[in-house]
């Protein structure tokens, strides 16, 4: 070497460069560790999820689209779950879209600070709540109220309707809140030039730009939504019969697997239909991500 | 000024009331807005009063410790308390390390590539699986392959896979906080990288770090469908429910409410029911609270220190 | 750096340890059947009591589960009101047996039923309770999920070939039946007769035969099973003993509100 480097320094700097190429293996070992856990969880839900059209020989077809769900007599048709699953996922974006994204346009635009500060951390109260509670709430309040109103027995599509769309509310708040805030003020700013009230800049100007941002918002909604399992299954009234009016009582893809997974016999057609159902809940969950991710690289 | 002499009294009737149309609909629109926002105040203030009016009849000293009773009235919630916050350490400390390393990996080390790629849209597919997914995940992997049976340690390992992606994206964000100054200036003093994220930049970024773990200790505290099929429904007589075992079923509070409407045949379901909602709203609630001060706490301290 | 490897250590060997540790737990672990819950439950409690070192932890889920998870050796005991059929390595240690009520919602204005009205009912043809001689209500039929012993039962004592209308509602136990009838007009459903004593609901009589114990024994109360409690293979001592408990203690039996599996008067060979 040119410079004499003192023992000390040396000895400091190899230590140095050491522990962090030890630290960046254990970080990469980490990362390892995640994609671990998702191929594993992948590969061992497809290689369950599948049984029932190699092992059985159930047809897919079948399995999507037939109404009959009876699994002694070898008939998986899981189309009730199905539309029970899209029915009040449908239900939950179609009634708490409009309202989040309203509240997320009150907030980004019109709420003063004062009001941001009481609002935001009860929106994130809301995210804490545990989906048992919301279930438990829809349960004990809401079932008796639709009865009442109704003359049902209250449980069915309308019952978990509501309470999905009352939680997947905060997340379309804070998302298409962030969307809305992500749009720069210069176009506000053009728009109020132009003479709009503050309402048609809202309408014409904002939203349309926020537009992929609200997407995602609302994409994420339907996500959480189809995952639901607690709270839809103490409200939805778990009839394995095709919903025919809001007020039937249904099924859903999560709520059947936690109804009859526990009792279904390992090996048993049952059982593979319910892996079955959880692999299309997770297909329809990654799909969605893929959705969202094509919707972000459109704006950009 | 000749111009506006000629323009018609019609026209500027006209444009009046234009105008004034789109006013009211301005105000219509503002007034539905708010009315949509307070609403949704209103309806948190319902939930939570609710479950408070519902639940403080049940909650006494003997309820909050004794254990459950499945014949007769009278149970308790002593062990399910005890075993959600065993399992919620448990989880904490399998679920903090990984996602912590795996964060700021990819925060402060990745170079766009494949690996990058690769861990990103595994951490994005991971937040995206189903709660009962992963419980069946658990159910095939920790109760069935490991023979582990029903344990809380095999509660606490699915938590952790379920909670990593959330955890990962808390650490991204606060590190994401730390302005990029600190972390030249540490180096230009001769810092290796890991020397600079262990002792500046991690330091700096505790504040919303630790609001974001308590935050999702919250959201651990209250999962039911991934604990069913991997801790289990029931807990162990006397004091063998309290014990530091991990390979034991331990059923948490969140998992009770659950299993008392489905399976109790005690003839105070309801206000078992009621008084396990309402202590397990209390509990989120206060980590709530908790993730907010402290996270502000830390902050004041340590950035004022540097 | 350094605390993160020696986590990493930690977690690993724990995790190699894991099933070593496993195999020296000692809970007693029983699952299954809601009907015969309480019974068990009971004598865990008493048992534990006189045995502090026991560990037990009993839980629901249904016959299908018990007999599912025993099976599968995730639990010790499984407790069912149904045969296991097809699964040799099971023992079965008949403890008591159970009458089922069926229950209605009070005010349904009705106290016994033929069997053909019951098919009716359950089939989905008798929409009104009005069509049995009851109020004007409609009916809301409540069920049991495929895994449960208490169904099944149902279906070979009562129902027979006559399938069960898919359009009830289902709940998961014999807790959330009686739940669930108790707050819902016009509801009807089925439930064991330690679940449904007491609870303020209608216990309807079968073609005249109220639903009692004594009716029960005499043969003349057509929906009743025994009480199973599979292990997988022998007990070990420990579990002998505690069966042994349950078996041996009439006092137990009849408190929890079960028949003495001695005190029948008929035997049937397929429950």
């Amino acid at each position: 070497m040119a410079i004499a480097v003192p023992p000390r320094i040396k000895a400091v700097a190899s230590r140095a460069h050491r522990s962090e190429f030890v630290a960046t293996l254990l970080l990469r070992a980490a990362c390892a560790l995640v994609v671990l856990s998702i191929a594993a969880l992948i590969a061992y839900l497809a290689s369950e999820g599948t049984k029932l059209f190699t092992h059985d020989h159930v047809s897919p077809f079948e399995f999507l689209f037939s109404p009959v769900f009876n699994p002694e007599a070898n008939h998986p048709g899981s189309l009730v779950f199905i539309v029970g699953s899209l029915a009040i996922t449908a239900f939950a974006v179609f009634v708490g879209g409009p309202f989040g994204i309203a509240v997320g346009v009150l907030l980004s635009e019109l709420a003063p600070r004062r009001f941001v500060d009481v609002m935001k951390p009860a929106v994130e109260v809301l995210v804490g709540i545990p989906s048992v509670i919301y279930g438990w709430i829809g349960l004990t309040l809401l079932v008796p109220l639709i009865r009442t109103v109704t003359g049902s027995n209250g449980f069915g599509l309308l019952a978990a309707g509501i309470v999905l769309s009352v939680m997947i509310l905060p997340t379309i708040i804070t998302l298409s809140e962030d969307a809305l805030r992500a749009v720069p003020d210069s176009l506000r700013e053009g728009s109020a030039a132009m003479g709009a009230t503050r309402w048609q800049t809202i309408s014409r100007v904002l939203l349309p730009a926020a537009s992929s941002g609200l997407t995602v918002a609302v994409i994420l909604g339907v996500a959480r939504a189809i995952g639901e399992t607690m709270a839809v299954q103490l409200v939805i009234g778990n009839a394995a019969v095709l919903p025919t009016g809001l007020l039937s009582a249904t099924a859903a893809l999560p709520t059947e697997i936690v109804q009859d997974m526990s009792g279904a016999q390992q090996g048993s057609l049952l059982e593979h239909a319910l892996f079955s159902m959880a692999l299309l809940l997770l297909l329809i969950a990654m799909g969605l991500i893929l959705a969202v991710r094509l919707a972000v690289r459109r704006r950009a | 000024m000749a111009q506006a002499a000629v323009t018609s009294e019609a026209a500027l009737e006209r444009r009046r009331r234009g105008a004034a149309g789109r006013r009211l609909g301005d105000q219509v629109a503002t007034g539905l807005l708010w009315a949509a926002a307070i609403s949704v105040l209103v309806l948190l203030a319902l939930f939570v009063g609710y479950i408070f009016f519902l639940g403080i009849g049940s909650i006494s000293w003997q309820f909050l410790t004794s254990p459950p009773s499945e014949v007769t009235a009278g149970g308790g919630i002593g062990p399910e308390i005890y075993n959600s916050f065993y399992i919620l350490i448990m989880t904490l400390v399998f679920t903090v390390p990984v996602a912590l390393a795996a964060g700021i990996y990819l925060q402060e080390y990745a170079k766009p590539g494949l690996f990058q790629t690769v861990v990103q849209f595994s951490a994005e597919s991971l937040a995206t699986v189903p709660s009962i997914v992963m419980g069946l995940f658990g159910l095939l992997i920790f109760v069935y392959l490991f023979g582990w049976r029903f344990s809380a340690i095999g509660g606490a390992l699915t938590l952790t896979i379920l909670n990593l992606p959330a955890l990962m994206r808390v650490t991204q964000e606060a590190l994401a906080t730390v302005p990029d100054s600190l972390r030249e200036a540490s180096m230009s003093l001769g810092a290796t990288r890991w020397t600079t994220i262990l002792r500046v930049v991690l330091p700096s970024a505790i504040g919303p770090l630790t609001t974001g773990v308590v935050l999702i200790a919250g959201r651990i505290f209250g999962e039911t469908a991934a604990l069913i099929y991997t801790a289990g429904v029931s807990v162990a007589a006397g004091r063998a429910a309290y014990d530091l075992n991990p390979f034991r079923p331990a059923e948490t509070l969140a998992v009770h409410v659950w299993y008392t409407h489905a399976e109790s045949v005690v003839p105070d379901v309801a206000r078992i029911g009621n008084g396990s909602a309402l202590v397990l709203l209390v509990m989120v609630l206060l980590f709530n609270v908790t993730a907010r001060v402290v996270g502000r706490f830390l902050t004041y301290r340590f950035t004022r220190k540097s | 750096m350094r605390k993160t490897a020696t986590l990493a250590a930690l977690f690993l060997a724990g995790a190699l340890l894991a099933p070593v540790v496993a195999l020296a737990d000692s809970t007693i672990t029983a699952a299954g059947s809601t009907a015969l819950l309480p019974l068990v439950k009971e004598a865990a409690a008493e048992y534990q009591a006189k045995h502090p070192d026991v560990k037990i932890a009993v839980s629901g889920g249904g016959s299908g589960t018990g007999i599912n998870q025993v099976v599968a050796k995730a639990i010790d005991i499984g407790n069912s009101d149904i045969a296991a059929v097809g699964q040799p390595t099971l023992v079965d240690h008949k403890v008591a047996v159970t009458g089922f009520a069926i229950v209605a919602h009070p005010g349904v204005g009705v106290t016994n039923l033929t069997r053909k009205q019951l098919q009716d009912i359950f089939s989905g043809k008798t929409q009104s309770w009005k069509d049995v001689g009851g109020a004007d209500v409609k009916i809301t039929v409540i069920n049991r999920p495929r895994n449960s012993g208490t169904r099944a039962v149902f279906i070979k004592t009562i129902m027979g070939d006559v399938p069960i209308s898919a359009s009830g509602l289902t709940e998961d136990a014999t807790g959330s039946v009686v739940a669930t009838v108790k707050t819902t007009p016009g509801a009807i459903s089925y439930a064991a007769f330690a679940g449904t004593r007491g609870q303020g609901l209608t216990e309807l009589s079968i073609d005249g035969v109220a639903p009692t114990d004594d009716n029960v024994a005499a043969g003349k109360y057509p929906y009743w099973s025994y009480e199973h409690m599979f292990t997988n293979g022998p007990p070990s001592p420990e579990i002998s003993r505690f069966i042994a408990y349950i078996t041996s203690n009439s006092d137990l039996v009849h408190k929890a509100g079960y028949i003495l599996v001695r005190d029948m008067k008929v035997t049937e060979t397929d429950r």
